[in-house]
């Protein structure tokens, strides 16, 4: 990548202290980001010397090169993200059968750049869920500040920080990768393959990860604290008005953004080009389809945010003009490049638990899927549609007014082929044989909550109303209902449906349904009256709020706060299943779809021979009917690995 | 980069992986490279959506006096890229051919009419007589053709990598992978050059 890197990437592969210093790992991180930190610094107080612009130590654009663009890039290359790469590009001999950091052997490995994707999916996992927990917080905090009227704990700006980051959190590192995470676990393996496309590639996109939550997060702690426009960061309140913080928000995002392209492009080779004979596009299991057309939203659109950040920040750090009205720019311009990219984002975000939902409800109902085909167009006219409807969230913005009535007609279009999807999950359901464990019930609870966003969805694109409840408590309900009752609840169901192919361990079914129940109660405690306030008017992003609603937030943010704890069920269950649950069986749910056909945890390669797939993934029910066929020597040692 | 994986036969079938089966006629690095680009142009396209809102929605005059834009300095600019899609042609198909010498003559040529670009580019912001902070067209001036001459930077670097392995010899009439999606990269760079130059110099 960068060609700095090359000097420091020929690592001695013997030699105990200069190993320890040189060698791929934390210690080379830590030094690597302070000498990347130093070299950014230099540059900038070179560049500004050399170009004679005063001050010279002017501490934007410094922290914006040295911190947030050097120092993550040296702690890439210290990890080792970058190592084989750098050594393709000085002309080493490079192996590329090397399989030495693929697959772990203990805990150890999951802290270093691991080129196995189900590794990977678990770094990713865990990640995510710490990030879950940290916003999860922040709403809390927010929570307890809203109680009551008036000011208690937090002063406005601080107030205003803590849903930015809380928003920030919970969409660029806690929704949207930890979809990416389950997905890089179970897409190879449904593919039939053993690994990504890219390895290499995918242990690189999670390495961001950290960087981009630690970069939000921290901005709390710099001079000024945190960016406080919300999540939307909108222009010119965000790229001009807004302290240091805001600049790691930009950047941030970029990582974050650069994450999701990378893996997204990732996915779309892999399932391109890696599929198991036989295994044609009408024979991919729907989370396939799925995380498909997700990665072609993501790699089209995501660029969009990754400009529209751009240009924020050159406003804020090098005085541009573009969202300067005075000086020739176009406020509007940022809403509109943002929400380009950011509607489609909100397939970004459910579209991959669509892909989930459907492999659990059809395992759970021992059905085959209802209309499979139509699930996968569905999908697609999603995506082609959610290209054509960003400005509705724009109604209000002073924007060009005949823009309004086709993006209302587009919103409401998309509801046909969601409905499509809802409607084939309740057919799939119907007559089937119901199981109601943990992932079904998620499953279900996703579907009832996600009907009811869906709804106030609809209504919301329609322009009286959007401009009626526009900026309310009403948005947030909407929002909660399709990204907590919606995206939050698939993701606990793959989470739970995956969890004994992942960890070779059963979970505990009744902490399960408790932490089930609690969720589902806590949410809709929690969500459904922010509807009520409001349609009454009350405002979002507004620390004080009128006595009338007094009564209500009180009883939200009592609700909230036992939303809060099922989260200690969840993990308490997590972490003792995964330590002392019983051995899972290679097939507990008796799934048709690949991953299920090798051992729980899979081997390292996933398979010894690619398996030849011979019919649909969800003949359920069907006498005889089989997805794929393993090579016959394969079973004996499926055996043998089962038993650690 | 090139995830071409020998089928090296496995003495021991529990170590290593199966041999992969693809399911597309196009190799993964390829599609990858060509899935970058797109992701590449959508870059550049929010870039060009703010030039748009600048130039057209606000009517900010293009370009605002008292600047003017080196309109001719950059077309010979432009003939240089230009002709360097040429070169890295020629080398790509050097060695398909099998020809060594071909590939590195014409790896190097392109590397220094990129170079060249690069700080004719380089100069041209250094006497162009306004900053980024100068207003609205002096953003999108300088956001754009700094967005392409980043791209350009990357290039190079790629063209410098293909270089070095070039002349070290890992290339050869059946292993040139890397020439070929280095090659592609550039193609895009030069293109996108030619979009930049006829909306920002031209139009």
């Amino acid at each position: 990548m960068t060609a700095t890197t090359v000097d420091h990437e020929v690592s001695p592969r013997s030699g105990g202290a200069r190993h320890y210093l040189l060698g791929a790992g934390w210690i080379r991180a830590l030094w690597m980001s302070a000498l990347f930190a130093a070299f950014g610094f230099g540059l900038v107080v070179l560049l500004r010397w050399w170009g004679d612009w005063q001050p010279i130590f002017k501490w934007t654009p410094i922290v914006l090169v040295s911190i947030l663009v050097c120092a993550p890039l040296g702690f890439l290359a210290g990890l080792g993200t970058f190592d084989y790469w750098a050594r393709y590009a000085i002309g080493s001999p490079t192996r590329v059968d090397d399989h030495s950091g693929h697959g772990a052997t203990s805990w150890k490995d999951y802290f270093k750049v691991n080129t196995d994707h189900k590794v990977i999916g678990v770094q990713y996992l865990v990640t995510t869920i710490v990030f879950f927990i940290l916003g999860g917080m922040l709403a809390l905090l927010v929570r307890a500040e809203l109680a009551k009227p008036g000011t208690q704990y937090f002063d406005p700006q601080t107030y205003n920080g803590l849903f930015s980051v809380h928003a920030s959190l919970m969409i660029f590192l806690f929704v949207i990768p930890a979809f990416a995470g389950l997905a890089n676990f179970a897409v190879p393996l449904m593919l039939g393959a053993a690994d990504m496309a890219f390895p290499r590639l995918n242990a690189l996109s999670f390495w961001l990860l950290p960087i981009a939550g630690i970069m939000m997060l921290s901005s709390f702690v710099v001079p000024g604290g945190a960016f406080a426009c919300g999540w939307t960061g909108y222009a010119p309140l965000c790229s001009t008005h807004q302290p240091l913080g805001a600049v790691f928000f930009n950047q941030g995002v970029q990582w974050a953004g650069a994450s999701s392209i990378m893996t997204a492009l990732n996915f779309l080779v892999t399932i391109i080009t890696m599929r198991a004979p036989g295994m044609t596009f009408w024979r991919m299991p729907l989370l396939v389809w799925a995380n498909f057309t997700t990665s072609l939203l993501v790699v089209i659109a995501t660029p969009f945010i990754a400009g529209s950040q751009f240009f924020s920040m050159f406003d804020h750090v090098m005085h541009t003009a573009f969202f300067d009205p005075g000086n020739g720019g176009y406020a509007l311009g940022y809403q509109h490049i943002f929400w380009f990219y950011s509607h489609p984002a909100v397939y970004i975000m459910m579209l991959p638990g669509f892909g989930i939902v459907s492999e659990v409800i059809a395992v759970f109902s021992r059905k085959p899927i209802f209309g499979y085909r139509l699930m996968a167009l569905s999908l697609m006219a999603i995506v082609v549609l959610g290209f054509s409807v960003w400005a509705h969230h724009m109604f209000v913005s002073g924007m060009a007014p005949w823009l309004r009535v086709p993006m209302m007609i587009t919103t409401l279009l998309i509801a046909v082929p969601t409905g499509i999807k809802i409607f084939s999950w309740l057919a799939t359901m119907w007559e089937g044989k119901l199981r109601f464990n943990t992932p079904m019930l998620f499953a279900l609870g996703f579907l009832s909550m996600f009907v009811i966003g869906g709804l106030s969805g609809v209504m919301l694109g329609a322009v009286p109303i959007d401009i009626h409840v526009s900026d309310t408590y009403f948005i947030v309900a909407h929002i909660h209902y399709v990204l907590f009752g919606g995206s939050v609840f698939t993701i606990f169901a793959g989470m739970y449906y995956w969890f004994p192919k992942i960890t070779g361990r059963m979970y505990n079914e009744r902490l399960g349904k408790l932490h089930f129940w609690l969720t589902f109660v806590g949410f809709n405690l929690t969500f459904f009256p922010m509807h009520l306030v409001g349609m009454e008017g009350m405002p979002r992003r507004v620390a004080d709020y009128a006595p009338k609603f007094a009564s209500l937030n009180m009883f939200i943010s009592l609700a909230s706060f036992g939303l809060g704890m099922s989260t200690i069920v969840f993990l308490y269950n997590m972490i003792t299943s995964w330590r002392n649950g019983p051995i899972a069986p290679s097939n507990p749910w008796r799934g048709m779809t690949l991953e299920w056909l090798v051992s729980s945890p899979p081997p390292t390669f996933n398979f010894d021979e690619i398996p030849q797939v011979v019919g649909s993934p969800y003949e359920y029910g069907v006498p005889g009917a089989q997805h794929a066929i393993l090579a016959p020597a394969r079973a004996t040692e499926v055996e043998e690995v089962t038993v650690p | 980069m090139t995830a071409h994986a020998e089928h090296l036969p496995h003495d021991e079938h529990h170590h290593g992986p199966p041999v992969p089966h693809y399911s597309s006629r196009m190799t993964p690095a390829v599609l990858g490279m060509f899935l970058f680009i797109a992701s590449e142009i959508m870059l550049f396209g929010s870039f060009f959506t703010a030039y748009f809102f600048v130039r057209v929605v606000a009517g900010t005059p293009w370009p605002t006096p008292p600047f003017h834009l080196p309109v001719f300095v950059a077309f010979l600019n432009t003939c240089i890229l230009v002709t360097s899609s040429f070169t890295i042609h020629w080398a790509t198909t050097s060695i398909k051919r099998g020809n060594v010498w071909g590939l590195r003559a014409g790896l190097l040529l392109t590397f220094l009419m990129g170079l060249t670009f690069l700080i004719t580019q380089a100069i041209e912001y250094s006497r162009i007589g306004f900053n980024t902070s100068d207003g609205a067209f002096a953003t999108i001036f300088f956001c754009l053709t700094g967005l392409h001459g980043a791209h350009v930077f990357v290039g190079l670097s790629i063209l410098l990598f293909m270089t070095i392995r070039a002349f070290r010899g890992h290339f050869s009439a059946e292993h040139h992978h890397g020439v070929e999606i280095g090659g592609i990269y550039w193609h895009f760079v030069d293109v996108m050059w030619i979009v930049v130059y006829a909306t920002v110099y031209l139009l």
